[in-house]
């Protein structure tokens, strides 16, 4: 192992990075063992009842097909549309940078239902195409390809904002040298831009996959029947309609096992950190048909991410909105939901940085895994497991569920959103590590002082993505919230699906549209906040 | 190597896990006013302790603020030096689940929105004690002695359409399988939702050992099959499929909070088959008392009234001119299907199974 002999003598000893970020991962590790235990022992309990009989192995395959081909896709989107609007200046751009943001955190449903608005038989783009020819046109929007354009809004929107992060970091002296160099656009791409983003594909491919795997009601919803369905699906099935906890507990380990080999392959690739440096933003455009290319790709990108998010704005700030605002309830939901957000962000943020910092302090491959591998288990555990699994769990600890409802919200949610800081987070902080860590020693800079100095400088602006991330996670969640609520305690997507519940589809839709507001004003304003005080430091 | 052990390692370790004072003073303080307003919520029943607290789960949209729960509520607690106190879950099998996995040790006095379809796997839990109501006046498809349930309400499964768009409704399961395969309807998964089971029960019902074929001809209509039933009724309303699977009183709710009367439920030849909400005391429950008189409160007049528009079903007392015009002018079924509960909880996992299997 020479090079990694090499890059140990690189590295500045952190012990206590190392341990703060072993010990974060194993309390998840740990958390997610308990919870899993705590339903398996109340399964004991229960008389056997019938178990569950599922085609395991013919779910795994076409959920490993719908979630292989929406990881393609979504990278290769996320891809063309970060390099595009890396290169674009336009006004605007900061809305539409995150209006794209913003998608993956909305609710499936809520996204399928602005598919469904632009693209559904009684959608803009069907009714403009019939009053122009006079012929509906049949677009095939259930069914496979359904599912993969709601994940693909969902996905490669993501993947395009994280992707674009990291070339919005690209070094500027490492622009003018390519600038001097006069790179050709491919060339520019093949040498600045792919090294700058080849180090975070695995981790956002991982996350991705694992997105689609568990995605449930837009599987449901788009699928078009019982033969498109997933494990989470079965998982779901079981612990409610057959009461099977024992059987849920055992698929959930299944799907677990499959997500924990993703995450695994995923780590195994070598990361490949990215340059770092004061990046001043992008001045270089490129030309011809290049620039031609990034433009076509940002209009087609903004009519398909971009539309389906703009109907349901449109849906939401119709009628009823009014009626909705003189609601106590309404304001009194959206308190708790910005509440809970803001908490679970920066425990998201607390967390994240103890990981990466933990991770970028050994060069171990084994311990750099077994440091951020857990942190991808929440998206392996079905929501359903895990609600029940919490509810448990603080009830065989003596707590009253509703008294422990706000804390176990706010873990949750920031456990859900603690894979996407991870992915953000690490690739740049080994960078530094790699990069600076020379610098560092011979300086004998603190560990404090490091931080301070040189690393938050250099993440700001990721810390801000990250922050922004998970309060949109937080504020959109229904996964565990749902086995909490009370009539009093409820959070504006919990408020949204009662009213849906309660034919309220005006109230509902007009909660979407603001939800989805405070979602964009989020990723608009918190990595510019974040970049900010990074950047005054530097 | 000697200076990477300096001390003040340990300062590295405290900030890179935020405590460094610059950023955290805001958020200690914000965490403190948050955890003070959450104690506030908690606290709420707590400091109302000398009340006696009547405790019910229910599901989600019966306890919301444009459900029936809050009216309820506030009637009961006028009659009753009580406070009534709701604990909410999606749907009303998760409420039934909530308290099979507290046994013994649930705070619940009452599970309020079970279903006949499911009456028979909650009473098979012994969790519930009698009512010991007479309930024999009650208004309800068929009379009710249930020793255990209470009905509050009922409504009836039928396929929901829009009367412009569709002029000529199927009047069966068979004629809407002979339409053309472009006639579509979404229909929710019997696994994880009420509507969806009672679909397959109906066509159990109307077809005994025909119902897989029944599925089967169904399968090329069939939009999507959603999770819930508020996915296939947006689907529906957003002009995705020309029918839904919901309930005969749903066009009321259009025609009397929208006063959008294009609505209509699509009678059938079979017959239709009915839901009827019911509510359960617990054997656990220490305010029998109190439990038995909400339910008494529930079926009658005045706690009637609150149902029609705000749950959308019928009540189950006659409440005369008290019932808004919408839901008389509404046909009831002509024939009423039924199956027994033992056999429901003996069959519906085998009847879900095999619907599945035919759209699959």
């Amino acid at each position: 192992m020479p090079l990694s002999a090499l890059s140990n003598s690189v590295l500045p000893l952190r012990p206590f990075r190392l341990i703060g970020g072993a010990g974060i991962a194993l309390t998840i590790a740990a958390l997610v063992i308990l919870v899993l235990w705590s339903i398996a022992a109340a399964a004991s309990n229960e008389p056997a009842s019938a178990r569950t009989s599922i085609d395991v192995p013919h779910l795994l395959a076409m959920t490993s097909i719908q979630a292989g081909l929406t990881t393609v896709l979504s990278l290769l989107v996320g891809t063309a549309l970060a390099w595009a609007l890396n290169r674009l200046r336009f006004p605007g751009r900061d809305l539409v940078v995150g209006l794209f943001a913003s998608a993956i955190v909305t609710p499936g449903v809520v996204v399928a239902f602005g598919l469904l608005a632009v693209w559904g038989r009684s959608g803009w783009v069907n009714d403009t195409w019939q009053g122009l020819f006079g012929a509906p046109l049949n677009i095939p929007i259930f069914g496979l390809g359904g599912i993969l354009a709601a994940h693909l809004i969902l996905d490669g929107a993501f993947a395009a904002r994280i992707l674009l992060t990291r070339l919005d970091a690209v070094p500027t002296a490492r622009l003018k040298t390519g600038q001097s160099l006069a790179l050709s656009p491919w060339r520019r791409f093949a040498v600045i831009d792919w090294p700058a983003i080849r180090g975070t594909l695995p981790g956002l491919a991982a996350i991705i996959f694992l997105l689609a795997f568990t995605s449930f009601p837009v599987v449901l919803l788009l699928g078009g029947g019982p033969a498109n369905q997933t494990l989470e699906v079965a998982i779901y099935t079981a612990v409610r309609l057959d009461f099977d906890l024992y059987g849920a507990v055992l698929l959930a380990m299944v799907q677990i096992g499959v997500c924990a080999t993703i995450v695994l392959a995923a780590a195994a690739f070598a990361p490949v950190p990215p340059s770092l440096g004061p990046s001043r933003g992008q001045r270089w455009s490129d030309t011809g048909g290049a620039r031609t290319a990034q433009w076509l790709v940002l209009v087609l990108s903004i009519l398909g991410f971009a539309l389906p998010l703009a109907a349901i704005l449109v849906d939401g700030f119709g009628s009823g909105l009014g009626a909705l605002l003189q609601r106590p309830v309404f304001w009194r939901s959206a308190g708790t939901s910005l509440v809970i957000a803001t908490l679970s962000a920066a425990l998201t943020l607390l967390l994240a940085l103890g990981l990466g910092l933990g991770r970028a302090a050994t060069r171990n491959l084994a311990l750099r895994t077994g440091i951020a591998a857990p942190s991808y288990a929440y998206l392996a555990v079905p929501a359903v497991v895990l609600a029940l699994g919490f509810f448990l769990l603080v009830r065989s600890l003596g707590i009253d569920p509703e008294f422990a409802a706000p804390a176990v919200i706010i873990l949750a949610n920031a456990l859900l959103a603690l894979p996407f800081a991870v992915a953000t987070l690490s690739p740049p902080l080994d960078a530094i590590a790699l990069s600076r860590g020379r610098l560092i020693r011979s300086l004998g800079l603190t560990g404090a002082r490091q931080f301070t100095h040189i690393e938050w400088p250099l993440i700001g602006r990721d810390a801000g993505v990250v922050v922004a991330l998970a309060f949109c996670f937080s504020l959109g969640d229904l996964g565990v919230i749902a086995l909490f609520g009370t009539q009093d305690f409820a959070t504006l997507p919990l408020l949204m699906v009662r009213a849906l519940g309660a034919y309220r589809t005006n109230d509902a839709a007009s909660i979407a549209a603001i939800m989805l507001c405070l979602t964009i004003a989020a990723f608009v304003t918190i990595p510019r906040l974040f970049g900010s005080s990074a950047d005054a430091r530097a | 190597m000697a200076r990477a052990y300096r001390p003040d390692t340990i300062d590295t370790f405290l900030h890179t896990h935020g405590r460094n004072p610059k950023r955290e003073r805001p958020m200690v303080k914000f965490a403190r006013f948050a955890l003070a307003a959450f104690l506030g919520f908690a606290a709420l029943p707590a400091a109302a302790e000398e009340v006696p607290i009547l405790r019910i789960y229910a599901y989600d949209s019966f306890a919301s603020e444009w459900g029936p729960g809050p009216a309820l509520k506030a009637g009961f607690e006028k009659t009753c030096t009580c406070v009534v106190e709701f604990t909410t879950s999606e749907d009303a099998i998760s409420t039934l689940r909530k308290v099979q996995l507290e046994g013994g040790a649930t705070k619940a006095d009452i599970v309020l929105g079970l279903d006949t379809a499911i009456a028979g796997e909650a009473r098979d839990t012994g969790l519930f004690a009698p009512h010991g109501l007479d309930l024999s006046s009650l208004d309800l498809p068929a009379p009710w002695t249930d020793p255990e349930f209470v009905p509050f309400d009922y409504g009836y499964f039928a396929y929901v359409y829009n009367k412009e768009e569709v002029p000529n409704p199927p009047a069966s399961f068979e004629e809407l399988i002979a339409l053309p395969d472009t006639f579509k309807i979404v229909i929710q998964d019997p696994r994880s939702s009420t509507p969806g089971l009672g679909n397959v029960l109906w066509v159990q019902a109307a077809y005994g050992d025909r119902a897989p074929e029944i599925w089967a001809g169904l399968k090329p209509h069939i939009l999507t099959v959603t999770r819930g039933w508020s996915e296939a009724y947006g689907l529906f309303l957003d002009g995705e499929a020309d029918m839904v699977l919901s309930y005969t009183t749903s066009p009321v709710y259009h025609a009397v909070a929208e006063d959008d009367h294009r609505f209509a439920a699509a009678p059938f030849k079979e017959g239709h088959f009915p839901q009827i909400e019911v509510a359960g005391i617990l054997k656990t429950s220490e305010k029998q008392d109190l439990a038995r008189d909400f339910l008494t409160y529930l079926t009658s007049l005045e706690g009637q009234k609150v149902i029609p528009t705000t749950n959308w079903m019928y009540p189950v007392v006659d409440l005369g001119a008290d019932l808004p015009p919408a839901f008389t002018a509404q046909p009831k079924p002509e024939k009423l299907l039924s199956i027994d509960e033992a056999t429901i909880t003996a069959n519906s996992r085998i009847w879900i199974d095999a619907a599945l299997g035919a759209l699959q």
